[in-house]
C-alpha cells in the first residue's frame, strides 16, 4: 500500500538517524529522571505555585517497578455469603418471587461486585421478569467480567440469545 | 426496630368515626331550648344562653382539639435508614472496626451479651445480641452470634446452636426522616416500645393524678392559683399531661388566662374522646424535648437518639431521667449549655423516683452519681447526615408527593454506609486541616467528597463540607465549579471510540492555536508552560498534557466529546467550545460522579441512586428502585483508557496520590485544576469504590492547590480508610495488555524503567523499541496503523 510503504520509508530514514527521535523529547539514558508533572491546568501554571512539602515530585516515582493494571489481590472471599445468596434467590425464584429473587442477588452483588454468576443470574430473573432488555445489559455486563470463563462466556451468549429473541417478541 | 409503629387498620376507623358522632351529641346538647317566662325564665334563660355558649364554645374546641389530635397522631416523617452492616466470613473488618459499628448503632458493651443491642468482646472475638427488625419486606429475628477475626478479617459467624452463619446482616441505622418545614422531627414509638418506667416516671414527675383526672387537676389548679396569686402573676402551673399534650399541639406557650381556659376545655375535650393510654402515648411521640438547629426534636424516641444514639429501650436509669428532666424546659435544663442545671434537674427526678417508691433508693443514688452521658457535639453531629439526606430528600421530592414523605410514615432504605461516611468525613476534616497548618494566614478551605459503590451506582457517602452534620451548603450537590483536567479521561476516550487512536499513538505536545468563534484566538499552554513534543496518548493524559489534550480533542472533534459526556451520565449537555477540552465546564462533584461512575463501571451508566427502596408505614408495599445498567461505552474502549488512568497514578500527575495509599494498591484516577488553582479535583477509583473529591473556597479565590496537593490528598485519605479491593478487570477478548514505553510508545519489555502496560486492541500493537528508552523500532518491526496519524 502506498501509505504504507511511505511510512515505512519514512521510518527507516529516522531509524538511521540516532539524533532523531521518532516520539517524545530527545533521548536519554535510561532510567530517565522526568521533569515533574505536577498537575495540569492550562491556566494553573503559575511558575511559582506552591506545592505542598509533604509530597515529593513524582520523580521517584519512575523508577519505581510499574504495576500492571491487573495484579491486584484476589477479592475478598466473600464465596459462601454469595453462595447462601444465590441459593435464597433461586429458591424465592422459584415460589414465584421474582422481585425477591432480584433482591436477594442485588445483596450479593454488593458483597461481591465482580462475581460474574451474579449479574448473569440477575439478567435471567430480569428475563424471566419480562425485561429483555436489562437481561441483555446484565449478560453485557457478565461479559466484560467473565475474564477467561468459557462457562460464564457460554451462559451469557444464552441469555443474549434469548433476550434478543424475547425483545422481538419471540418468547 | 426501635421505630416502627403497628396499627390495626380497624382501630384507626373507629377512632375517627369518633369525632363527628360527639360533634353531634354537643350540637343537640347546644339546642336545649328555653321556654319559660318571667324574670325566673330572664334568669334561666340567660343561664342557659350563657351554657348553650360555652358549650358550643367547648364542642368548638372539642372538634379542633381531636382534629389536631387525630392528624398529630399519625403525621408521622418519612423515617430514613442506612445500609443494614453485613457480616461475612472473609469480610474485611477487624473487631475494633465491629465495635466502632455497633457503637454507632448504639450497641453497648456489657459483662454478659444477654438481651439485643449488648456485646461483650473477647480476645479475637465478640460476642452479640443482635436487635430484631424488618428490613423492606424481609424479617429478621434477633440472634445471639460470636464472631470471630483472624487477620483483619471476620473469620466465622457462629450462632447460638454453634452452627455457622454464611451471613448476617444487623438493624439498619437511622439516619435521620423527612421532617416538614415547620421543623418539627419525630420518631414515632408503639406502645410496646415505651419502657414501663419512662410511663411511671412522667406521671410521677409531671403529673401524679393522671389515672385520676378528667384532663385537670382541679387541686393542682387550686394550689397554682393561690400561689400566682399571692405573687400578683402567673408563677406556677398545675398542667396535666393531657394539657401539656394540647400546648404543644399549638406551639405558643403564651400564659394568659383565656389561653389557659382554651387549653382546660379542650384538655377536658381530650380526656373525653380518648383513654387514658392513648393520650399518654400520644404525649410521649409529642413532647419537646430539644431544639438542633431548625430541628425540632419531638418525642421520646428521637430524643433518645438524639441525646443518647440509641433507642430509648436501651437506655440506662440515669439517662431515662434526664429526659424526663427535659420535659420542663429542654432549654433551660440543656445539658450542653447548662450541665449543672441539667444534672440537678436529673438527680431530682431520680430522688423523686425513689421518694414515690417507683425506683429503689440505692438504685437511684448509683444513678445521680453517673455522669450525663449525653453524646458529644460531635458524635451528635456524626449521627446527623444532613449532607446525604439532602440527596435523598432530592430523590425522593423527584416522585412522592411532600405530604407523604412528611406525614405518611414511610419507612426509606438508603445506601448510606455510615462507616464509609465517617471516613470520609474525617478524611476531610483531617486533610484541610492539616494543608491549612502548613499555608499560614489563608481564608478556610471547603470542600466535597462523594463516594459509591460503581458497579450499582449506589452513594455510600457524601460530604457537603468540612463541618459535617449541620444544614448547610451542600457543596457535594451544589457547588458547581470548573473540573479542569477532570473532563480529559472523556477526551481521550472519544478519542479511542473514533477508532483512530490508541493509547500508544502519538500526539503532538506542541503550541496550538485556536480560532474561536468571537474572533480571538486561544493559545492553551501546558502547566509548566513547556511542550513535550511527541508523545503517545497514554503519557499525554498521565501527565495532563494540555497541548496535546486541545490538539487531541480538536481532531476528534467537540460534539462527540459533548455527546459522550451525555452518554456517561452528564445530564445536561455542556456547550462544545474548544475550553470544554481543558474542563471549564462547571460540574458538581455529584456530577462528576456520574461521570467517573461510569468509567469505573466499565462502560455502563447507572443513575447514581441513595434510595433503594420505600416501604409503606404497615411494610405491606415496598417500592423498590432496582439495579439497572446501561452500557453506555465499549467495554474495550472504557478498559483501554482505565489502564491509561491507572498510569496517571503510577507515573502522572496522580504519583504523590498514589504513593500516599501503601505499595500494591492499584488505583486508576485523575487530577484536576481549574484556572488560578482555584478548584482542586481528584477522582478515581479501585474495583468496587469511586470516590471524587473537591477542595476550593466558597469565594472562588485561589486556593493554591493543584489537584494532586489538594483533593488528592483527601482522596487518598479516604481511600485509605474505607474497605476496599484494588482496581481489576479481566482484559476484554479483543484487547492485548502490552507493554509500552511512556516516551516513545514503542513495545518494550516490562522490566525497561519507562515501561508501562497499557491495552491495546489486538492487532495495533507499535513496534518493539530496539532497547530501553531507545526510540527507533527495532529492524523489520511490524508497523501497522501505529503510525498512520503521526504522518497523516
Amino acid at each position: 500500500m502506498n501509505r504504507h510503504t511511505l511510512i515505512l520509508s519514512l521510518l527507516l530514514a529516522t531509524a538511521g538517524c540516532a539524533t532523531q527521535p521518532l516520539i517524545g523529547t530527545a533521548p536519554r539514558p535510561a532510567p530517565a529522571p522526568r521533569e515533574p508533572a505536577p498537575d495540569d491546568s492550562e491556566a494553573a501554571r503559575a511558575p511559582g505555585a506552591p506545592r505542598d512539602p509533604g509530597f515529593p515530585s513524582p520523580d521517584a516515582e519512575t523508577r519505581r517497578a510499574p504495576a500492571p493494571p491487573t495484579s491486584a489481590e484476589p477479592p475478598p472471599q466473600a464465596a459462601p455469603a454469595s453462595v447462601a445468596l444465590l441459593e435464597q434467590s433461586r429458591s424465592q425464584r422459584a415460589a414465584g418471587s421474582l422481585t425477591a429473587a432480584a433482591s436477594s442477588i442485588e445483596r450479593a452483588l454488593r458483597i461481591d461486585p465482580n462475581n460474574a454468576e451474579l449479574w448473569l443470574e440477575l439478567g435471567e430473573i430480569k428475563l424471566e421478569d419480562g425485561d429483555p432488555l436489562q437481561a441483555e445489559q446484565m449478560a453485557r455486563k457478565a461479559l466484560t467480567l467473565a475474564g477467561g470463563d468459557r462457562v460464564v462466556a457460554a451462559r451469557a451468549a444464552r441469555l443474549l440469545a434469548r433476550a434478543a429473541s424475547c425483545a422481538s417478541g419471540g418468547c | 426496630m426501635t421505630t416502627r409503629r403497628k396499627r390495626p387498620a380497624s382501630k384507626k376507623k373507629t377512632t375517627r368515626k369518633k369525632t363527628p358522632a360527639r360533634k353531634t351529641r354537643a350540637s343537640r346538647r347546644a339546642r336545649g331550648g328555653s321556654f319559660f317566662g318571667g324574670i325566673v325564665g330572664l334568669a334561666v334563660l340567660v343561664a342557659a344562653a350563657g351554657f348553650v355558649g360555652f358549650a358550643t364554645y367547648a364542642a368548638l374546641l372539642g372538634v379542633e382539639i381531636s382534629r389536631e389530635f387525630e392528624a398529630r397522631r399519625w403525621d408521622v416523617p418519612a423515617q430514613v435508614f442506612a445500609t443494614p452492616l453485613e457480616l461475612y466470613p472473609g469480610r474485611r473488618l477487624g473487631l475494633d472496626d465491629l465495635v466502632a459499628e455497633l457503637r454507632r448503632l448504639g450497641y453497648r458493651e456489657a459483662a454478659v451479651a444477654d438481651r439485643p443491642g449488648r456485646y461483650r468482646t473477647r480476645a479475637g472475638a465478640l460476642d452479640v445480641v443482635t436487635r430484631a427488625y424488618r428490613y423492606g419486606a424481609e424479617e429478621e429475628p434477633s440472634r445471639r452470634v460470636s464472631i470471630e477475626f483472624a487477620g483483619g478479617r471476620v473469620a466465622r459467624v457462629i450462632d447460638a446452636s454453634g452452627s455457622e452463619l454464611p451471613l448476617l446482616r444487623f438493624d439498619p441505622l437511622q439516619i435521620g426522616s423527612v421532617f416538614p418545614v415547620h421543623g418539627e422531627d419525630r420518631l414515632i414509638l408503639e406502645p410496646s416500645e415505651v419502657p414501663p418506667l419512662l410511663i411511671e416516671a412522667l406521671k410521677a414527675i409531671e403529673d401524679r393524678r393522671f389515672d385520676e383526672h378528667h384532663g385537670i387537676d382541679l387541686k393542682g389548679v387550686l394550689r397554682a392559683a393561690f400561689v400566682n396569686l399571692r405573687a400578683g402573676e402567673i408563677r406556677q402551673g398545675a398542667s396535666t399531661l393531657t394539657q401539656q399534650l394540647v400546648r404543644s399541639y399549638f406551639l405558643s406557650n403564651e400564659r394568659t388566662w383565656t389561653r389557659k381556659l382554651r387549653e382546660m376545655v379542650m384538655a377536658i375535650a381530650l380526656e373525653l374522646h380518648y383513654d387514658k393510654d392513648e393520650l399518654l402515648h400520644a404525649y410521649i411521640n409529642e413532647v419537646y424535648l430539644a431544639q438542633d438547629g431548625a430541628r425540632a426534636i419531638h418525642g421520646f424516641g428521637l430524643g433518645s437518639q438524639f441525646y443518647f444514639g440509641k433507642p430509648l429501650a436501651e437506655l440506662e436509669l440515669h439517662e431515662l431521667a434526664l429526659l424526663v428532666a427535659q420535659v420542663r424546659g429542654p432549654t433551660y435544663y440543656n445539658p450542653k449549655r447548662h450541665p449543672e442545671r441539667a444534672l440537678a434537674r436529673r438527680n431530682l427526678v431520680l430522688e423523686q423516683l425513689a421518694a414515690q417508691g417507683i425506683i429503689d433508693p440505692q438504685e437511684a443514688k448509683q444513678a445521680e452519681a453517673r455522669e450525663l452521658d449525653v453524646l458529644s457535639e460531635a458524635g451528635r453531629s456524626a449521627s446527623y447526615y444532613s449532607a446525604f439526606l439532602d440527596l435523598v430528600r432530592r430523590q425522593l421530592f423527584e416522585e412522592y408527593p411532600r405530604e407523604e414523605l412528611e406525614r405518611r410514615g414511610l419507612k426509606v432504605l438508603t445506601t448510606l454506609d455510615p462507616a464509609v461516611q465517617a471516613a470520609a468525613e474525617s478524611a476531610l476534616i483531617r486533610e484541610l486541616d492539616a494543608i491549612e497548618a502548613n499555608r499560614g494566614d489563608a481564608p478556610p478551605l471547603e470542600g466535597a467528597v462523594v463516594v459509591t459503590n460503581p458497579h450499582n451506582a449506589e452513594v455510600l457517602a457524601l460530604v457537603g463540607s468540612r463541618k459535617s452534620g449541620y444544614d448547610g451548603f451542600n457543596r457535594a450537590l451544589n457547588a458547581r465549579r470548573p473540573i479542569g483536567s477532570l473532563i480529559k479521561p472523556v477526551v481521550y476516550l472519544a478519542a479511542l471510540e473514533s477508532d483512530r487512536y490508541t493509547l500508544a499513538s502519538p500526539i503532538d505536545d506542541a503550541p496550538i492555536e485556536i480560532r474561536l468563534e468571537n474572533g480571538q484566538t486561544w493559545l492553551p499552554k501546558n502547566f509548566d508552560d513547556r511542550a513535550r513534543g511527541l508523545v503517545p496518548l497514554a503519557r499525554a493524559l498521565a501527565e495532563s498534557l494540555n497541548m496535546a489534550t486541545v490538539r487531541l480533542g480538536m481532531d476528534v472533534g467537540l460534539e462527540p466529546i459533548a455527546d459522550l459526556l451525555m452518554r456517561l451520565g452528564l445530564e445536561q449537555r455542556p456547550r462544545p467550545y474548544p475550553s470544554l477540552l481543558l474542563g471549564a465546564t462547571g460540574l458538581t462533584p455529584y456530577e462528576v460522579a456520574q461521570i467517573y461512575n461510569s468509567l469505573a463501571n466499565g462502560g455502563f451508566r447507572t443513575p447514581l441512586k441513595a434510595v433503594r427502596a420505600v416501604v409503606s408505614e404497615d411494610g405491606e408495599r415496598v417500592q423498590r428502585y432496582p439495579l439497572e445498567i446501561q452500557a453506555a461505552a465499549r467495554a474495550d474502549d472504557v478498559f483501554a483508557l482505565n489502564t491509561a488512568l491507572v498510569q496517571v497514578m503510577e507515573r502522572g500527575t496522580g504519583a504523590s496520590v498514589r504513593r500516599a495509599l501503601g505499595a500494591d494498591v492499584t488505583v486508576a484516577g485523575k487530577t484536576g485544576t481549574s484556572d488560578d488553582l482555584r478548584d482542586s479535583w481528584f477522582a478515581g477509583f479501585t474495583s468496587d469504590r469511586l470516590v471524587v473529591a473537591w477542595v476550593g473556597n466558597d469565594d472562588n479565590r485561589p486556593t493554591g492547590l493543584t489537584g494532586a496537593t489538594g483533593a488528592g490528598r483527601v482522596w487518598s485519605s479516604v481511600l485509605r480508610a474505607i474497605d476496599t479491593v484494588p482496581y481489576s478487570a479481566p482484559p476484554p477478548p479483543d484487547t492485548l495488555l502490552t507493554w509500552i514505553d511512556l516516551d516513545t510508545g514503542l513495545a518494550t519489555e516490562p522490566t525497561c524503567p519507562r515501561a508501562v502496560q497499557i491495552a491495546l486492541p489486538r492487532g495495533e500493537e507499535p513496534p518493539r523499541a530496539r532497547a530501553c528508552g531507545d526510540s527507533r523500532p527495532r529492524p523489520g518491526a511490524q508497523i501497522r496503523r501505529f503510525f498512520r496519524r503521526a504522518f497523516e
